[in-house]
């Protein structure tokens, strides 16, 4: 049909056959395509929803974390199968839906970077299952004997259920076997059968007796919330409670109080003594104990002293009694059993096994978590110890300094990727749910010990699972347990209340019998704790309470005693005792107890983790024993060596202008308004908003002074939720710390007292935003909700807004902060929220992530969003609720009603910027009695 | 003093006008012809010493250092830098300030000046222009810098983007770009206006047939016909016109970058008027330390003669006076505005603060220092307006180092005082960019006429023609 000649267009009509027969044939080629020898691959779309799974949309877990073997029930968020955000669980009581620093940054561990990922052998790359076949007792008993004398395990501190059981069963294997429990900060003590308890709501004046009860310990975040609720000052005539503290270190428990008094570790001894002598009329003491003890007495059952958990034995006899005699015994303080294990199993000290290891009589040692080659006091020489067992092995996060001691070694899971048990200080269970599957090839304690007790190789689910069914539990409450994070009542009842303390008399501390003045005060440190979250970069920038260092632990010491040794902040002093000597910079803290020196444990660290390696001195060195609370015979010498500490404020004062209010309880009553005045409006050029343009929420919040303890809980929320990035120590140095929010802190003077003025700053969200109008490519706008919006793609980083905003709450990206991110660590992210480049600016957006999300899911449900809908990261986590958020048009709400307080202000309020936040003035509930009662230029 | 000259009588002015008294020195010394006087003028294009070597290879070096430190700046990011919050501006905006200010004494001289007919100016006002316009060229460099993404810079620039947003026009930073390249823009008009008669005598004068044949290029067939003449007198009074606003608008607008933020310090409404004095005073002073040094290599004594230094000199103290006004009431105003902040900021952070060495060495350059020209010694010896020049640029680059940094160091909360402290990247770009203005000045001086030699030689028949008197009459 077709000829090889080139043709003209016309030459082409083609007949209405030949048309038919064209068309034929195509269509039956077309069926040819059919004829494929390509082997068929199916694939399957995802029609199949999970009706609770949504790609993009946050699923939220329950579980716990348990801390020096004590929970805190978390609820944890989940996307695309991997946890991005820990919150608490409201109806657990160790959190009341409140979550601390420590809570909140052990996401990040789970996803550290540094984290061991292999079993080995010496060196020798092998995995658990190898290691466990080595540790069934048909192979160990060669070894440890057929009763199992050479067989010691070392463990921390853990309430598990399912631990106990499974080691109870590694003592019927092997009876001569010894379990040993040990962590810096619990001691020696807490294995044996009681512990305090306190019901803070009940109480209305407290005297806290070098007792952080507020922002460390078991239960801290519940007491703070007891706290915070009987300060909240609705009304100007409201009762307010009363918090006397008695400390060294300048604690959030300090500042929170309404007198705070600062006293030498070796004197607080002498004040409890005092005290319950001033009780019966005596008049020994400093002025104030006297008042203090008159107080005390006013308000009989309704009264406490809480000894904090460090003291000696005879401190908290002391203590007891003094609670006896003012009606607080077992009406605000009871005893009850210690959750932690050792009922079932005997458990023995850390002394014990440095003696076992001294005579050498252990053959297989295995140690299940913590760090026992770095955190143990420097005279029981662990480490060195630890070296010379045959048969060591580690199970542990972190190739730390203990890893290296030993000779084989199995990464452990962290409690986000494991399985197992926990319960809370009052005893409630709770189940430790995974929220992602084990990152590497790791075990959990329980497996350790079902290998060890003959089990083989059995999963912790599995192990859980029968020891649930064995507990007698029903299947139904299985389910009910994961939900809702905890199995109810499962709580103890109360103790003996007669009961003086614990059996074993603590080794207390070393009384001084020299004439050095100087007391070394040893204190877990508020961020890495002991010394675990070392390697937690948000927890190493997190700006510490009260002190504003980062990266790095000092001497902390007061004016006057520096001045006395002639150190400024950042001088090199070194502290020997015993021929141990560490080297420390100073840091000057108004406030602090005088010839005192507090150092920090949990730094110092040598292992792999590489950001905690060579930041800071390691306090341990010097520690004498465990339990030491204190030292008395200190040498100080001052060295010529300086360090620049990264801190991240420092100023002491408010200098010029007064952000910080604050007045007592009797200047508040006297004269409401005046605390909170209000300037007359400024002129401005802004024009108002018409209403037209205002949608029905409109975002603002509200933060209460009298009732923020400084704990840094919402700094490190903020920091998890919006994909904060952290800078290191040289740019913290350089003023770039990133976090959006931050807590401002003031030292005031008042007479003989120290007061701290907290403040937790964060973007304003000023109606009318200075930053908004000089930023030239339109950056930073105003949304119809009232939030100043920050628009990261259109930024080019002239930083003209940061310089127009009066309360510097804006961050710039100077370098990329994000750009050398393992992908573990990328997994941390917030998928909800822009992770941002070098060269733009960002700041708190009132976790707008949050407000849209709800406003979607508002929409869906066909109801108007409420302000009650939406809680940002800090309001989450703040344990005292000290931050409320929520809409303006919602006179009801909690916000609104808690701004309408006349103690409430706006900061820098002459400026005009017209701040969303409102600020509640700090107030204290003095008592007229003593010397700091008056407020030296407090509210004019 | 001119010898009586052979020549027809001038036609005398009428009896009742004053006649300005002669002037001390002449503003023009030249007994040749005008083809020697042109020869003279040319010199400096045949050839270069080895002054001119030296200091070509040091700016050169400079120069590199400056592509050094933007590229390092722009590769790793503005971290390279001190800045820090609450410091985010310092020597980036410093420098572009310092650098816009210098710029403005060429204009004032070669615009302003002409409008008031102050025909002395002429065998200074090209520099001066020139001057400006690598000063422009390297102030416009440091806004694009200190941007945090300056590979977006062009978002402030107005332009229908695909994106639908415009800048923000309530913001100074827009205006700036206006301002600043309005500025450019019109002053390498004015320049290249004035120097196409030079070029066409470089043309008629040069050497080389390839010579020629650039300079022809750039001389734009200019013949020097009397229409000629005449359109070119024209075009220049009208680009004077729109340059002389310029010398005190460009340099409000640049300050308004600082008072419309509430910073104290910055907030204040005397900036314009006191941002302009100074600019005009930083640019006299580099004018001075330009002309000083080409005087004495080129033998110019007598085109650029005391007379010229003295005018010169009486600006200079004209302006550090106002200069001095506007320090005071900038004191004056903080005092009484009874804010703490305020008063804080004026007087205990600047003169008792971490900078406060350098607060005193600015009074000391801005203010003490030209107080020696009053006496007339000085306003005409060349060592001592070289280094008071030279002090003189120095004060007014640590005076806006002041305004800036001390405005943000310590602002209104205590929290986020913090301190600058420069890196060595700030060091590079600062005197980089001073290494690339000498590289293009000398590079100037080689190739371009720097005296008008047409104004010059017209200024010299005016004398001629007033018996050595300059009466400012303006021309036809």
């Amino acid at each position: 049909m077709m000829s090889d000649r080139p043709r003209s267009h016309r030459d082409l009509a083609l007949s209405r056959r030949e048309f038919i027969h064209l068309a034929g044939a195509s269509l039956a080629l077309a069926g040819l395509d059919g004829c494929t020898r390509m082997p068929a691959e199916h694939i399957l779309p995802y029609v199949d929803n999970r009706p609770e799974l949504t790609p993009g949309v946050g699923e939220y877990y329950a579980t716990a974390m348990s801390l020096d073997g004590v929970a805190t029930g978390l609820i944890v968020e989940s996307h695309s199968g991997r946890p991005t955000k820990i919150e608490g669980n409201p109806e657990h009581p160790a959190s009341l839906g409140a979550s601390g620093p420590l809570e909140q940054a052990s996401l990040l561990q789970l996803y550290d970077p540094d984290r061991a990922r292999f079993a080995r052998s010496q060196s020798t790359p092998t995995s658990w299952e190898v290691l466990a076949a080595q540790l069934a007792p048909a192979a160990l008993r060669p070894r440890v004997g057929a009763r199992g004398a050479g067989l010691h395990v070392l463990i921390e501190p853990t309430s598990s259920l399912l631990d106990e059981e499974l080691l109870a069963r590694v003592i019927e294997s092997h009876p001569d076997a010894h379990i040993y429990m040990y962590a810096p900060l619990v001691g020696d003590r807490g294995a044996h059968g009681i512990v305090t308890h306190y019901d803070i709501s009940a109480a209305d004046v407290i005297v806290a007796l070098d007792a952080d009860f507020l922002s460390s310990g078991p239960f801290h975040l519940r007491y703070a919330r007891q706290f915070a609720d009987k300060r909240r000052l609705a009304q100007p005539t409201d009762a307010m409670n009363r918090l006397y503290t008695i400390e060294s270190g300048f604690t959030p428990t300090g500042a929170a109080a309404d007198h705070r008094f600062a006293v030498r570790p070796s004197d607080v001894a002498g004040i409890a003594r005092s005290l319950q002598s001033a009780l019966n009329g005596g008049t020994a003491g400093p002025p104030w104990l006297a008042a203090m003890a008159r107080d005390l007495r006013a308000h009989a059952g309704r009264s406490v002293v809480i000894a904090g958990e460090h003291q000696s034995n005879s401190v908290r006899a002391l203590a007891d009694s003094i609670n006896d005699a003012i009606g607080a015994t077992s009406r605000i303080t009871w005893r009850a059993p210690t959750p932690l294990i050792g009922e079932h199993v005997p458990v023995h000290s850390l002394t014990e096994l440095v003696a076992a290891l001294r005579t050498r009589a252990v053959d297989t040692l295995i140690i299940v978590g913590g760090n026992p080659s770095y955190a143990t006091p420097a005279p029981f020489d662990f480490s060195v110890l630890l070296r010379s067992v045959p048969n060591s092995g580690y199970v542990g996060l972190y190739e730390n300094e203990t890893a290296r001691d030993v000779r084989w070694f199995v990464p452990m899971s962290h409690y986000l990727e494991s399985w197992g048990d926990t319960r809370a200080y009052d005893g409630t269970v709770s189940i430790v749910q995974p929220l992602v599957n084990p990152l590497y090839r790791s075990t959990t304690s329980a497996e350790v010990y079902a290998a060890l007790a003959g089990m083989g190789l059995v999963g912790s689910y599995d192990l859980l699972r029968s020891s649930w069914k064995r507990r007698g539990n029903a299947e139904a409450a299985w389910g009910d347990a994961l939900q809702r994070g905890f199995v109810a009542g499962t709580q103890f009842a109360r103790a003996e209340s007669e009961g003086r303390g614990s059996t074993v008399e603590g080794p207390g501390s070393r009384v001084a019998a020299t004439s050095n003045p100087i007391d070394v005060l040893f204190v877990a440190d508020p961020k890495v704790h002991d010394g675990s979250f070392a390697n937690n970069g948000w927890l190493q920038e997190l700006p510490a309470p009260l002190t504003q260092l980062t990266w790095n632990n000092a001497a902390l010491l007061s004016p006057t005693t520096a001045r006395r040794l002639g150190v400024g902040n950042g001088v090199h002093i070194a502290l020997t005792s015993n021929a141990r000597h560490i080297e420390l910079p100073a840091l000057i803290v108004p406030g602090h107890a005088d010839d005192t020196v507090t150092v920090h444990f949990g730094y110092g660290r040598a292992g792999a983790e590489s950001l905690a390696r060579g930041v800071g001195a390691n306090a341990y060195d010097l520690w004498p024993s465990t339990g030491v609370r204190f030292l008395s015979d200190v040498a100080i010498t001052v060295s010529s060596k300086t360090s620049a500490l990264a801190l991240a404020q420092t100023q002491e004062t408010m200098e010029v202008r007064e952000p910080v209010r604050h007045a007592t309880l009797d200047e508040y009553r006297a004269a409401p308004s005046r605390v909170g005045r209000r300037p007359g409006r400024a002129l401005s050029l802004y024009p108002e908003i018409p209403a037209s343009e205002r949608s029905a929420t409109q975002w603002a919040m509200t933060i209460d002074l009298a009732t923020c303890i400084g704990c840094g809980g919402c700094v490190v929320a903020c920091q998890a939720e919006n994909n904060i990035p952290i800078v290191g120590a040289s740019e913290v140095r350089n003023a770039r710390e990133m976090q959006w929010l931050r807590i401002d802190r003031y030292f005031a003077q008042r007479e003989t007292e120290v007061e701290a003025l907290l403040q937790p700053m964060l973007c304003q969200h000023c109606e009318k935003a200075p930053c908004e109008y000089v930023c030239p490519v339109q950056a930073t706008t105003h949304s119809n909700d009232g939030l100043n919006e920050m628009v990261y793609n259109r930024c080019v980083g002239t930083r003209f807004c940061s310089n127009n905003c009066p309360y510097k709450v804006r961050r710039f990206n100077w370098f990329d902060y994000n750009k050398h991110l393992s992908d573990t660590e990328m997994m941390a992210k917030n998928p909800n929220v822009t992770v941002r480049e070098r060269g733009v600016m960002e700041k708190c957006t009132f976790c707008v992530q949050r407000i849209r999300e709800a406003g979607i899911a508002a929409g869906r449900e066909d109801r108007p969003l409420r302000g009650t809908d939406v809680r940002t990261a800090c309001q989450q986590a703040c344990p005292t609720n000290a931050i409320v958020f929520g809409s303006l048009n919602e006179p009801d709400s909690e916000m609104v009603r808690r701004r309408e307080q006349p103690r409430s202000y706006a900061a820098l309020d002459d400026l005009g910027t017209e701040p969303r936040v409102r600020y509640l003035a700090r107030i204290r509930n003095t008592n007229s009695e003593i010397a700091g009662a008056k407020h030296d230029g407090g509210a004019r | 003093m001119m010898a009586a000259p052979a020549r027809l009588e001038p036609p005398r002015p009428p009896e009742d006008t004053a006649f300005p008294p002669p002037p001390e020195w002449d503003v023009l010394q030249f007994d040749g012809s005008d083809r020697a006087l042109t020869d003279t003028l040319l010199a400096p294009l045949r050839g270069v010493g080895r002054t001119w070597w030296t200091l070509f290879v040091l700016s050169a070096l400079g120069t590199l250092l400056f592509a050094f430190t933007i590229t390092y700046t722009i590769a790793k990011g503005i971290g390279t830098w001190g800045n820090n919050i609450p410091v985010a501006w310092a020597f980036a905006i410093t420098n572009f300030v310092w650098w816009i200010g210098i710029g403005h004494a060429g204009t004032f001289i070669s615009a302003f000046l002409l409008l008031l007919n102050q025909h002395w100016r002429a065998s200074i006002n090209r520099v001066a222009e020139a001057m400006t316009i690598f000063a422009l060229m390297n102030a416009g460099l440091f806004p694009i810098l200190h941007l945090g993404r300056p590979w977006f810079f062009y978002w402030l620039i107005p332009y229908p983007a695909t994106m639908g947003v415009w800048p923000n026009f309530k913001s100074a930073l827009p205006w700036d770009i206006a301002a600043v390249t309005t500025y450019l823009t019109v002053s390498i008009l004015f320049w290249y206006a004035g120097l196409v008669p030079d070029l066409a005598t470089a043309r008629d004068h040069a050497a080389s047939t390839f010579r020629r044949r650039v300079y022809g290029i750039f001389a734009l067939g200019w013949r020097g016909s009397n229409t000629a003449w005449r359109q070119h007198r024209i075009a220049m009074v009208l680009l004077a016109g729109l340059a002389t606003p310029l010398v005190v608008s460009v340099h409000s607008v640049v300050s308004l970058d600082f008072s419309i933020a509430q910073l104290p310090g910055w907030h204040s409404t005397i900036f314009p008027p006191y941002f302009v004095v100074g600019a005009i005073y930083s640019g006299f002073a580099m004018v001075l330390l330009l002309i000083l040094p080409l005087r004495w290599a080129y033998g110019l004594e007598h085109i650029i003669t005391k007379r010229h230094l003295d005018a010169m000199a009486k600006l200079t103290l004209v302006m550090a006076l106002l200069l001095t006004y506007a320090y005071v009431v900038e004191l004056f105003v903080s005092w009484y505005s009874q804010d703490p902040s305020e008063r804080f900021t004026y007087f205990v952070e600047r003169p008792r603060g971490a900078y406060a060495v350098f607060y005193w060495i600015m009074i000391t350059c801005n203010v003490i220092v030209p107080q020696i020209f009053w006496w007339k010694r000085f306003r005409t010896s060349v060592g001592v307006l070289f280094a008071a020049g030279a002090a003189i640029l120095i004060g007014m680059w640590l005076e806006r180092f002041i305004i800036i940094v001390t405005s943000l160091d310590r602002s209104f909360l205590a929290s986020s005082w913090h301190l600058y402290r420069p890196t060595w990247v700030d060091f590079g770009l600062l005197f980089g960019s001073l290494g690339q203005f000498g590289l293009l000045f000398l590079l100037f001086v080689r190739f371009v006429p720097f005296v008008a030699i047409s104004e010059v030689k017209r200024l010299r028949h005016d004398l001629k023609a007033n018996d050595g008197r300059e009466l400012g009459l303006p021309h036809a």
